[in-house]
């Protein structure tokens, strides 16, 4: 095996996406993904016993789906990498027992890998050129996180997170006061379309001159969340469309401020936006036009890579076969709370 | 002579075997009831450097704790497709049922929440699906018990035993359901309003009888500083009520209560579930309750949110009732 062309599968069980991708280096191979997210809608929410049963049943045909892409038998697989956290216990331990169950059947190295730096080494999948290091945003349902990225295998530094909801979690809780549908991005998105992002001027957390003292790059949705609830009761003849573009507009504006102060702050002049919100037609929008106007070179993977994919997590195994990184070895289990200060378990 | 490898997750201890023709060549275990994740690598492991050659996986289906039980399953799964080899899944009280012989006795593990996940064997033939209950309902019935609490697990032996009788299963035995409530429709949520305290009190009354607050109690508490109350309305009528206060920087709940006949439908969850977000706007660095210790349809409900146990207060209910004191951290 040539470690640059390293066949690696990667399989990501960390939230209501039962994910595995197959990578050969820098190529794509094979993105397979069974979602759970139909049956989570009548919840407004993931509830973690029907993400992991889910998991456990869709496994199988998702590893065979993707070996069948990409054409490949299982015994063509040089490695094996899974998202060991950070996520949901129950369903990272899905994805981590498989991949173990894979890697000493064959006797093939396993690389556990942390959620949050695979998000961001999809992007090596998309280019050749040189990415690191860069300033990531990572948005999605579960983190809303600000890194600076100087290695994706052993140097990546949280800036700044969220201190409550993560962005994607308030999308969905305002989809839910708005009596929109789950998950809440799209609907918000949709419904946003239409209206007018200034119509109301909704608060942007922790950027107050106060905040930014101790929080220069954390974020903050819990107040905006409750201002909008306020506005709802207040305003009974609310216009909907406007209450979801403004609502969008202070998510947005608010993380890109951030974003593009941290790449700035640092003068490292690339920028990376990550993870299931990456989606938000707003955000993508907004963020070129800052982006292009700070002189920073932004990336944002195409949507399928945004979201949660097994591919990412085979991107990241791929990576650390390159850097000649030692295998995680057995009993690395899964650690729901597990910090980018660990890229490789 | 094939050989199986023989895999159990589903009580606390992770067990992994190598069984060849009804002879055990190789058992390890590990016990640790949230270890099954780390352990079950490596004691495969071990058990592969005793044999390489592995015709078949035998996995203990459940009942046992979801997560752990998970863990043997998708391992199994996985290690047999890769090796191209069949998997068979037994049910782990068939198992440990397997190695005894009394005429009439139940299996019963721990399935947390104070339960047990039990079959009964008669004649050394389970009679009924496995199910979920209290120990205490088992010991009703007067015939022997067996399992983890008389230091009986499955064993490589007693689960490939189980795979030769022929009742196999393809998916897990859950025998419960997740715990989820999708939010109560019908239900409105709002602020409790001056108007409300009559309705509320009259319920507060039929909940609690002699313990209830007295109606001034009620006017005082409703109209004091740094709290929040909140009432659940269906079809006009107040149906439950729910209320915190914010004591410098911690929250307490201070009552959660809901109808007898509109219970168990998350309308208790979704006004905790709006307590939790009123303290968090508070800024309050953790959120508190009690419950009685007796109280075992909350305890789950409680423990889902993530609050923990941090001390009793004997007594607090009234004589002989003592209150768990939990608590969340919000920061």
């Amino acid at each position: 095996m040539i470690n640059s062309q390293a066949v690696v599968l990667g399989l990501e069980t960390s939230c209501d996406e039962t994910a595995v991708g197959i990578v050969r280096g820098r190529n794509l191979l094979a993105n397979v993904i069974s979602s759970s997210v139909d049956e989570h809608a009548r919840f407004g929410g993931v509830v973690p016993e029907i993400a992991s049963r889910a998991h456990l049943e869709a496994m199988p045909g998702v590893i065979a789906q993707a070996l069948l892409d990409a054409k490949l038998k299982i015994s063509d697989i040089d490695a094996f990498a899974v998202t060991a956290g950070p996520g949901l216990i129950g369903a990272l331990l899905v994805g981590t027992s498989s991949a173990s169950g894979l890697a000493l059947a064959l006797g093939k190295p396993l690389y556990g890998v942390n959620h949050l730096s695979a998000h961001i080494a999809v992007d090596t999948l998309e280019s050749d050129q040189k990415l690191q290091p860069t300033i990531a945003l990572l948005v999605s349902g579960g983190h809303s996180s600000i890194l600076q990225v100087n290695d994706l295998t052993n140097d990546v530094i949280t800036l700044g997170s969220t201190i409550d909801d993560a962005a994607g979690e308030a999308f969905d809780k305002i989809a839910r006061i708005l009596e929109l549908s789950f998950p809440g991005g799209p609907a918000i998105d949709k419904a946003a379309q239409s209206g007018n992002p200034t119509a109301i001027d909704f608060p942007r957390g922790l950027s107050l001159n106060k905040d930014l003292a101790a929080h220069k790059y954390d974020f903050s949705f819990s107040g905006l969340k409750t201002s909008v609830a306020r506005y709802l009761q207040a305003s009974p003849k609310f216009i909907r469309a406007d209450v979801a573009a403004s609502f969008q507009e202070a998510v947005v504006d608010v993380l890109l401020t951030k974003a593009i102060s941290a790449a700035t702050e640092t003068g490292i002049d690339r920028l990376v936006i990550a993870g299931g919100v990456a989606a938000n037609s707003r955000l993508r929008e907004l963020a070129n036009e800052r982006a292009a106007k700070a002189g920073i070179q932004l990336r944002i993977p195409p949507m399928a890579l945004c979201t949660d994919n097994g591919a990412m997590v085979a991107a990241l195994g791929a990576l650390a076969v390159q850097a000649g990184i030692s295998p995680s070895g057995l009993g690395f289990g899964a650690n729901s709370s597990s910090g980018i200060d660990r890229p490789i378990f | 002579m094939t050989v199986a490898l023989v895999i159990d997750t589903s009580t606390n201890r992770t067990l992994v075997g190598i069984v060849s023709g009804g002879a055990l060549l190789f058992e390890t275990h590990h016990d640790d009831p949230l270890g099954h994740g780390e352990a079950l690598p490596k004691l495969v492991q071990q058990a592969l450097a005793h044999s390489a050659q592995i015709d078949s996986v035998i996995v203990g289906m459940g009942p046992g704790p979801f997560t752990g039980l998970r863990v043997g399953i998708s391992f199994a799964q996985s290690f047999a497709s890769a090796r191209g080899i069949p998997w068979v899944g037994v049910c782990g009280l068939d198992a440990i049922a397997s190695e005894i012989s009394v005429p009439e006795f139940f299996v019963a593990i721990d399935a947390r929440r104070k339960e047990v996940f039990f079959a009964r064997y008669v004649a050394g033939v389970r009679s009924i699906e496995p199910g979920v209950a209290q120990p205490s309902q088992l010991i009703k019935i007067a015939i022997p018990i067996f399992g983890e609490a008389t230091g009986e697990f499955p064993s490589a032996l007693g689960l490939a035993k189980t795979a030769e009788s022929g009742l196999t299963y393809r998916a897990p035995v859950y025998v419960r359901r997740p715990d989820a409530y999708p939010p109560p429709t019908g239900v409105k949520f709002r602020p409790m309003l001056q108007p409300d305290l009559v309705p509320a009190f009259a319920l507060e009354k039929s909940i609690y009888k002699s313990d209830a607050w007295t109606s001034a109690q009620f006017k005082e508490e409703f109209a004091a500083k740094d709290r929040t109350y909140l009432v659940a309305e269906f079809g006009g009528a107040l149906i439950a009520y729910a209320g915190a206060v914010n004591l410098a920087g911690t929250c307490d709940v201070l009552t959660l209560s809901v109808a007898e006949e509109h219970r168990k439908k998350g309308i208790g969850r979704e006004m905790l579930r709006r307590l939790i977000d009123w303290a968090r706007t508070q800024k309050c660095e953790a959120i508190m309750l009690e419950v009685w210790v007796g109280n075992e349809e909350a305890m789950p409900l409680y423990e889902s949110f993530g609050f923990i146990e941090i001390s009793r207060r004997a007594n607090y209910y009234g004589p002989g009732k003592t209150a768990i004191v939990m608590r969340k951290e919000l920061q």
